[in-house]
């Protein structure tokens, strides 16, 4: 469920605000790949998810491509997709159990317009960003632009912890601590 | 002809390639197509179609790695194409089954033909050895 108003003091007013407070949501990744090798094999062992939601507008509207996904997703988890603005919708209304969701989004913008739109996640993995031109490597297979870096510095000053993080049990790195330097 | 393309992650498919050689001697008509650690999927979809665009024969049969990885998210929608069949699982037998009978056999047939010697050669030797010696 999400916490409305986390933090503030009972009765003092803020409960009215409606924030939302996501920090039990099991994970949330950047991927361009989405559903592949690395989350059926590792993540999914990893923690005990029930669900995947991918939030990606292009995704949401590929039937085909959203049937590709969840035909080889292993067994016991149910896969999604939404639209952005629907995603968030979904995951804020506490329908589900969040921590048992994994949440897919596509790039660094996607999980802006994410968390622009109400999903406050307080912590966030980039877990594979492909290269293509325009973008320099920054970490094991994560690529970024200089937009992308502007994006993720946002997202830092909002608080969010961001992990750069292929699958667990590799070596990780605090985006934090690359920052000053990109 | 049809001919026998592998996506894989990294030289997986080209290592089966040499696998097969060893056993069953060159072959024409057999490719491989790495994704390589980095690459977007988009940019391997683009790499895939370059690689499939110039392909003449009676078909493409897509040997795939691994069901729900990178390599499969991409080539599924190949799937969709006439003359195109996708198995995922590649391994050694596979392969070599689909060498020595691609001659004689459709491409529908090769595909089903290729994914019961993948299964078939997948034995938990233990288990068959058990109560002896």
């Amino acid at each position: 469920m999400p916490r409305r108003g986390a933090g503030c003091i009972e009765g003092s007013g803020c409960l009215k605000k409606e924030v939302v407070d996501i920090d039990e949501l099991g994970l949330v990744r950047i991927d361009d790949r989405l559903i592949h090798g690395q989350v059926i094999t590792v993540w999914s062992r990893h923690k005990k998810f029930t669900r995947i939601l991918i939030l990606d507008d292009d995704v949401a509207a590929d039937p085909f491509m959203l049937e590709v996904l969840g035909l080889a997703a292993p067994p016991g988890i149910k896969v999604e997709a939404l639209s952005i603005v629907d995603g968030v919708k979904d995951l804020v209304s506490g329908r589900n159990d969040l921590g048992t969701t994994m949440v897919l989004l596509k790039s660094p913008l996607a999980a802006r317009q994410a968390y622009d739109a109400g999903l406050k996640y307080s912590a966030l993995n980039v877990g594979g960003i492909g290269s293509k031109p325009g973008r320099k490597n920054i970490f094991k297979n994560i690529s970024v632009s200089s937009d992308e870096i502007a994006i993720l510095k946002y997202l830092l000053d909002q608080g969010v912890k961001i992990t750069l993080l292929t699958v667990p049990g590799e070596k990780s790195r605090d985006f934090a601590d690359l920052a000053a330097k990109l | 002809m049809i001919n026998i393309v592998l996506v894989s992650h990294g030289e997986l498919g080209a290592a089966l390639i040499q696998a097969a050689e060893m056993i069953a001697g060159h072959s024409d008509g057999v490719y491989s197509v790495p994704l390589l650690p980095g690459e977007s999927p988009e940019a391997y979809g683009e790499k895939l179609s370059v690689a499939l665009e110039p392909i003449e024969g009676d078909g493409i049969l897509i040997l795939i790695d691994l069901f729900g990885g990178t390599p499969y998210n991409v080539a599924a929608r190949e799937a969709l194409k006439e003359r195109v069949e996708c198995v995922t699982g590649a391994n050694l037998p596979m392969l070599l089954e689909v060498l020595m009978s691609r001659d004689e056999t459709p491409l529908s047939d090769l595909a089903a033909a290729a994914t019961v010697a993948g299964q078939e050669s997948v034995r938990n030797l233990g288990e068959m050895l058990a109560g002896r010696g």
